[in-house]
């Protein structure tokens, strides 16, 4: 088996934004992201069933070379309107002086019981060998923001 | 009868990933990777605007460089002081470019 990672929003992050459970705004400092390990190292499916940071299990990098489990603390951007989407992003994350292969991410939110926002497959197996590792967020706008409401 | 609803939805956006091996990113790619996120130009934009700006955006990418490689230098007087401080001076030649 294989890690599987499909982009998705998941579907119990839609029910608990109704339920006004996540905080997007920029002092809230409270979701993070988490890497996968590569696709051949693993065996979990991710995607708009995964609820919950506690599922990526051992199919999360290991703690080594760079990588601290659980991930690194994401800067949100308050929320704002862009037209009639209500969009938010997070600043680029950068993991220095690191060396490992990941395939994925796990946006989670730390201030609701680690649940899941988002999955985000990297299309592949990305690999960094002393050097540095960065995730680009689209530019905050309706029609690609990371997150939004159209 | 009439029914009434509403269309949208909750979506998720594409993030980039960009390694570099063996070093760090130079003021050059983060300049890149700062505009691409600042500024975003639609395909269906009038090409004069397109025009307009994607010269915004070169003009912008230069400042931006140019603050980050005097950031870079900026630090690298900080860790001269330090590595001389702490008795080192011969580190200071790997600060070197």
């Amino acid at each position: 088996m294989a890690i599987s990672i499909t982009t998705a929003m998941p579907t119990s992050f839609k029910v608990e934004l109704m339920k006004g459970l996540h905080n997007f705004t920029g002092a809230s400092n409270r979701f993070k992201m988490a890497l996968f390990k590569a696709t051949a190292s693993g065996s979990g499916t991710f995607g708009a069933a995964t609820t919950n940071y506690s599922q990526m299990g051992s199919d999360e990098l290991p703690t080594a070379t760079g990588y601290t489990q659980q991930g690194k603390l994401l800067t949100s951007v308050t929320p704002t309107a862009d037209g009639t989407t209500a969009i938010t992003t997070f600043s680029a994350l950068t993991w220095t002086s690191s060396s490992f292969t990941t395939s994925g991410a796990l946006i989670y939110d730390t201030g609701d019981s680690n649940s899941a926002c988002a999955v985000l497959s990297f299309g592949g197996d990305q690999t960094v060998s002393s050097g540095d590792f960065q995730i680009q967020f689209p530019s905050a706008a309706a029609a690609s923001a990371i997150i939004r409401i159209a | 009868m009439t029914m009434i609803s509403t269309v949208g939805g909750v979506q998720v956006g594409i993030a980039t990933t960009s390694t570099v091996s063996g070093r760090g990113f130079t003021p050059e790619e983060l300049a890149e990777h700062a505009v691409n996120e600042v500024i975003s130009i639609g395909n269906n934009s009038h090409p004069v605007i397109q025009a307009q700006a994607e010269a915004f955006k070169e003009d912008i990418r230069a400042v931006v460089t140019n603050y980050l490689r005097q950031a870079v230098a900026s630090h690298n007087t900080t860790l001269t002081n330090r590595f001389t401080d702490a008795g080192h001076p011969e580190l200071v030649k790997l600060l070197e470019v």
